[in-house]
């Protein structure tokens, strides 16, 4: 009987299960985080010299938190740097040469390598704070261009400073070539290098063209010899042992280690252990642990391994137990600072994993190894790392909805992002036609691209698209088109105190105040934004002119398709797709905010141009019915009103447009839209003053494509229709970029929704629930992250009504609007929330 | 279409998309103002009236004044607990609205095109497509409204939905007839089976209702469509979550309906719309009441399961008190019921 059913959907927090004593034991050691005996935080490496540095500053560029600590970061690093004794020849190399060295001499010789008992996979230290290898006059060159006063940290500080956004040459965010690597093994990556190499003119050997491919030569050896040290451990481990099952695991992992990855993989096991080595000194290579370094498709190139194995014995389930140390191994990333608060985990690094999706003719590729990982992360979560992304699309398999929408019903957040095909391939055909690059991209193997990071999407093995590299409030051209190319108010420096002038920052496009046209005030918008836009790129032209001359990465060239085929590194945009994108940040408030403008002093006259202009200056004090106004009244992105949704179509073309024509000069790397946004929108919110959509200085910005908070009050199908329309729609006739979809983001666009856990309650909403999946995959955007509300959002929608107009929740029998039902109930329905009794 | 049929219109509360919980599927449901019944624990008062009625949302309320300086009527004042509107003064010009800055003056009700709605509706309809729904008529009481209703009823059929209709009952043979054949499912509300409680509990007998609810039966049969109906009895403590009722209506359903009632479901009392009555200016007898406890719910659901119904038909939905509550309280929200509730809670920022 249903009758009792209805009125008891219990949130519990999601807890792990089906976990062996080996998994459980590597769990929870891993979680006692600082304390555990083994760590895998970061240790540095010096050259010797004075002047040897290890930190990269401009990494963290796009990290505005880290800014006030750049400069200890850089002495602790310096200062806690153990020598290593350099090649007598060290000096005479060029910089990749030295470098590529330099990280393997120390990941072989210097960092000890370790095995956590029971672990199946081996590859334990990875953090690395390597010398950058510069000679005296390398060191002080790129001083000058860091800390000059032209120079560029400078130029970094006054963009953020200002509410421009943030912008630097970041490391990761891309799929380096795993499966090639697997499938060829190290020795076939350096049998073709050596080839490439031999076939140089001897002019070219001796240039930087040769330089290059030696460094990658001598890279290309590091994960073969590493693998080496990690066999004769496993080997005396296993002579050791006394329990004659984990003998034997010793005994194979030694087997594993002596043949991958330096030889092709043949069975599951040798592919696990073969892709974490490869993948773990990427992050060796870049200093950097795990920024985006993602995998792609995971479950269709570990596919043959999978089932090779499984048809000579492997069980199934020692399957998964090989996968879950692989997961325990990509939390260590977070070891890098560990000593930071909690633990050093932050959500900050996504090593992404690709599940299911189309392939080749649209056809569904979800398979075993699909369900198999998707059974690891629900009994592995919560665990942060790595992060899976689930392919949809309109063919997904009715047994994969399900079980995503069973696993969503019972976690906090989702333990995954979605990903949708069309919207997202639709994207990545618009940048080929766009980029000229339809040779790389086209519709023989667009099924093939996979996201990095969150949920950038690029293609795989040959791809780095900068994707967090740009990343451009577009708010801020709003406050300069209101105030002729001048930001507001006078910026004074949080920590010194100091102010600075008003200058003229931005063209000058008119006094607002004499607009009588929306027409004019909608051309200064443009104007300004174009002004953002250049100013992005050559801020980002600066940082990346530096990289390019002074942070090859030479062991990750090898892993990335064009590198070894130009002799370039993967810095100097050795890539064969080779993009920077700009990420919008903002797009709702901006939208929201000229539709307000529109509204209160065009279309209504609720206010004069002047008056809207002092009340923003005045932070809305005084201004309060006016502020209602613009925040109540004034039509709103993301109702599936398409009136509204038209202005944001249109600022979404336009900000597209500029985008597009952007390339960077130093590596020639053409610049692309998407809407990620991190976590930008709140920090600055802070920074740029009131907007003309109702928000006053201090509070958050709207999140990546998502509409303002609170304003998306027609519920979830119309606020995923905004978002789906915004991107381009669909076209009637079956045209557009791909199978009928348009998306002019090929980056893509997080969106994230919250729904309460028992709108999942029952089969018969959980069916309702996958048919909105379904729905979204024709109508909604690229990539939908979903959260379950819990008590403390519901308390904070007590507190700010406003910004959460849109949280429907299903209380028992029906839909219901929170804000909407009486404060006694809305108690009740947290309290019920808490005790698990909703 | 002839021509008084194209400029009909109707009185509309709200479109509440992405229901998930009036019919099958995900389906948008649009709301009519008006309804037949004074259901004396209605959880929507402001359905009840067909005309369009203003009131005030303290949450959204700056204090600034506005509405009293525009009401041309001078109904409106400031009083300690906030605005005050005198009804009888009051003729829903809706003044006080335009010139409210924040949404707090608002209006129930929107006279509203069926083409208007249509376009709104279509927006979802692939969503309806993948889950099975589509669209459902609720209220108030569609049948107050018939040729709207009809004529919203035939448009969305034309454009291929599912259409659900959520009825009282009260109304002639005729119009609910008119009804049937562009409706898909009916969702019938059937809240006691005894003729005078009925004229005490909502104002009018059931004789009309019940003789429909044959009608429904009989033309169900013979023409195969509807080929849905669900009924819904609302559990209203001391009103009609008697046992007497339960077994009536059990009793009633298996004698006259047989095989055709796919649900039964049984929603529990709650006193959520409080904060509508103030709104309203009108003093609910129902607000200090509270919810129904597991127990006597459940002893309700079994007794319904055992009235000789199919009892795989019978749910049970809505909050219920623990027993080892001492909360009484009745705060929960759940399904509301009667035609005068199933408006439910409402977004009420749509007309901002």
């Amino acid at each position: 009987m249903n009758a009792s059913a209805a009125s008891k959907t219990v949130q519990k927090i999601k807890e792990p299960k089906n976990l062996s004593a080996r998994i459980t034991w590597l769990r929870n050691y891993y979680f006692q985080g600082a304390n555990r005996a083994w760590n895998n935080e970061f240790s540095a490496w010096s050259t010797g010299t004075p002047s040897d540095v290890q930190f990269d500053e401009m990494t963290f560029y796009i990290v505005p938190e880290t800014y006030p600590f750049l400069q200890p970061f850089r002495i602790s690093m310096q200062q806690s740097a153990k020598p290593v004794k350099l090649h007598p020849d060290f000096w005479s190399w060029n910089l990749p040469e030295r470098k590529a060295w330099f990280v393997k001499e120390v990941m072989v010789k210097y960092v000890p390598q370790e095995i956590l008992p029971g672990d199946l996979i081996a590859g334990g230290r990875f953090n690395l704070q390597t010398s950058m290898c510069w000679n005296k006059k390398e060191a002080k060159e790129r001083d000058r261009l860091i800390y000059g006063k032209k120079g560029v940290r400078a130029q970094m500080k006054w963009f953020h400073d200002h509410g421009y956004g943030n912008s630097g040459a970041t490391s990761g965010h891309l799929i380096p070539g795993y499966e090639r690597a697997l499938k060829i093994g190290w020795k076939g990556i350096y049998k073709d290098l050596e080839e490439r190499y031999n076939a140089l003119s001897s002019k070219d050997k001796k240039g930087k063209r040769g330089a290059q491919l030696r460094a990658m030569m001598t890279a290309s050896t590091m994960p073969g010899e590493l693998a080496g040290k990690y066999a004769n451990l496993c080997e005396k481990l296993a002579a050791e042992e006394k329990n004659a099952i984990r003998r034997d695991e010793f005994t194979q992992m030694a087997k594993n280690l002596h043949r991958v990855p330096w030889e092709p993989a043949q069975t599951f096991w040798e592919a696990v252990q073969a892709l974490w080595l490869t993948h773990m000194l990427v992050m060796s290579d870049e200093n950097y642990p795990g920024p985006g370094v993602s995998f792609g498709r995971i479950d269709q190139y570990l596919l043959p391994y999978w089932q090779y194995s499984l048809k000579n014995g492997m069980d199934r389930e020692f399957g998964k137990e090989i996968l879950k140390c692989f997961w325990i191994h990509a939390n260590t990333v977070y070891d890098a600072m560990i000593r930071i608060g909690n633990q050093g985990i932050t959500s900050g690094y996504g090593q992404l994993i690709t599940l299911a999706g189309m392939g080749p003719g649209g056809r569904d590729m979800t398979n075993d190894l699909t369900y198999a990982m998707l059974e690891v992360i629900d009994e592995m979560s919560p665990l942060l790392e790595p992060k899976p992304n689930v392919r949809l699309h309109r063919g997904s398999p009715e047994a994969l909805l399900d079980k995503v929408v069973d696993m969503i019903s019972v976690s906090q957040g989702a333990p995954f992002l979605l990903n949708f095909d069309e919207r997202s391939m639709a994207g990545m055909m618009h940048e080929a036609r766009k980029a000229g690059v339809t040779h790389l991209i086209n519709e023989n193997n667009v099924h093939d691209y996979a996201p990095v990071g969150c949920l950038e999407n690029t293609m795989q093995g040959n791809d780095r698209s900068g994707t967090v590299d740009n990343n451009l409030n577009l708010l801020k051209a709003v406050e300069l088109a209101l105030n002729n190319g001048k930001d507001f108010h006078l910026f004074v420096d949080p920590i010194t105190g100091k102010s600075e002038k008003i200058k003229q920052d931005g063209p000058r496009t008119g006094d607002a105040a004499t607009f009588t046209t929306w027409e004019q005030f909608w051309k200064s918008y443009a104007e300004q934004t174009r002004f953002t836009i250049k100013r992005c790129a050559e801020l980002y032209e600066q940082s990346e002119s530096i990289r390019v001359r002074f942070c090859p990465t030479p062991y990750l060239s090898c892993l990335v398709k064009g590198c070894a085929e130009k002799g370039l590194d993967i810095t100097e945009g050795g890539a064969e797709l080779s993009f920077t994108t700009l990420e919008a940040i903002a797009f709702a408030t901006t939208v929201d905010s000229l539709l307000a403008v529109k509204h209160l002093v065009f279309d209504k006259k609720e206010c004069n141009m002047a008056e809207l202009i002092e009340a923003l200056k005045a932070n809305w004090k005084g201004y309060e019915k006016l502020q209602a106004k613009a925040r109540f009244k004034a039509p709103k992105y993301g109702r599936d009103d398409n009136e509204a949704d038209a202005m944001a179509k249109a600022v979404m073309d336009m900000w597209c447009g500029e985008t597009w024509k952007h390339r960077t000069v130093s590596t020639n790397r053409q610049f692309r839209p998407g809407m990620l946004s991190w976590n930008y929108w709140v920090g600055d919110g802070f920074i740029l003053p009131a907007s003309p959509d109702g928000r006053p200085k201090g509070r958050f910005l709207s999140n990546a494509i998502c509409p303002s908070n609170g304003a998306d009050i027609n519920g979830p199908t119309a606020n995923a229709n905004s978002v789906g329309k915004v991107l381009g729609g669909k076209d009637t006739e079956g045209r557009g970029d791909l199978l009928g979809y348009y998306n002019c983001l090929p980056n893509g666009a997080s969106h994230t929704i919250t729904i309460n856990p028992s709108l999942l309650h029952n089969p018969e909403h959980r069916d309702k629930f996958k048919a909105f999946l379904q729905g979204y995959t024709e109508n909604g955007g690229s990539a939908l992250q979903i959260n379950m509300l819990d008590a403390d959002m519901l308390r904070d929608a007590q507190k700010r009504p406003e910004d959460y107009r849109s949280l429907l929740v299903r209380i028992t029998g029906y839909n219901a609007y929170f804000t909407s039902i009486g404060r006694e109930l809305q108690d009740e329905v947290i309290a019920r929330i808490s005790h698990g009794s909703l | 279409m002839s021509a008084t049929e194209k400029n009909i219109s109707g009185t509309v509360l709200r479109i509440q998309r992405m229901s998930t919980e009036d019919g099958p599927g995900i389906r948008s449901t649009i709301f009519f103002k008006g309804c037949p019944l004074s259901c004396v624990w209605c959880h929507n008062p402001e359905s009840i009236s067909p005309k369009v009625q203003v009131h005030w949302e303290k949450t959204r309320c700056i204090g600034c004044g506005s509405c009293i300086e525009a009401c041309p009527k001078g109904a409106l004042a400031m009083a300690q607990s906030g605005i005050i509107i005198d009804r009888l003064s009051c003729d829903s010009c809706a003044a006080c609205v335009q010139a409210c800055p924040s949404t707090a003056m608002d209006i129930y009700g929107e006279d509203s095109k069926p083409d208007d709605l249509a376009r709104e509706v279509m927006k979802d309809e692939v969503y309806f497509r993948k889950s099975g729904g589509g669209v459902t008529l609720s209220g108030g009481e569609p049948t107050m409204q018939p040729l709207f209703a009809k004529e919203l009823l035939s448009a969305f059929q034309q454009n291929g939905l599912h259409t659900a209709l959520d009825t009282c009952g009260q109304c002639s043979w005729e119009t609910l007839e008119a009804l049937l054949p562009h409706t898909d499912m009916v969702m019938y509300d059937f809240k006691e089976i005894d003729p005078d409680k009925h004229k005490n509990l909502t104002g009018i007998s059931n004789t009309k209702i019940l003789e429909n609810l044959i009608g429904l039966g009989r033309f169900m049969k013979e023409r195969g469509l509807p080929d849905k109906l669900w009924i819904r009895t609302p559990l209203i403590p001391d009103c009609t979550a008697t046992e007497q009722n339960i077994k009536g209506i059990g009793v009633f359903i298996k004698e006259h309906l047989g095989e055709i009632v796919g649900r039964w479901e049984l929603c529990t009392f709650n006193n959520l719309c409080t904060h509508k009555y103030e709104s309203l200016g009108i003093d609910w007898a129902f607000k200090k009441t509270g919810l129904i406890s597991h127990e006597e719910a459940g002893s309700l659901a079994s007794l319904a399961q055992g009235s000789g119904v199919d009892a795989r038909i019978v749910h049970l939905s809505g909050p219920m008190r623990n027993a080892d509550s001492t909360e009484s309280r009745g705060e929960g929200p759940h399904k509301s019921v009667s035609n005068g509730d199933v408006s439910e809670c409402r977004c009420e920022g749509v007309y901002a």
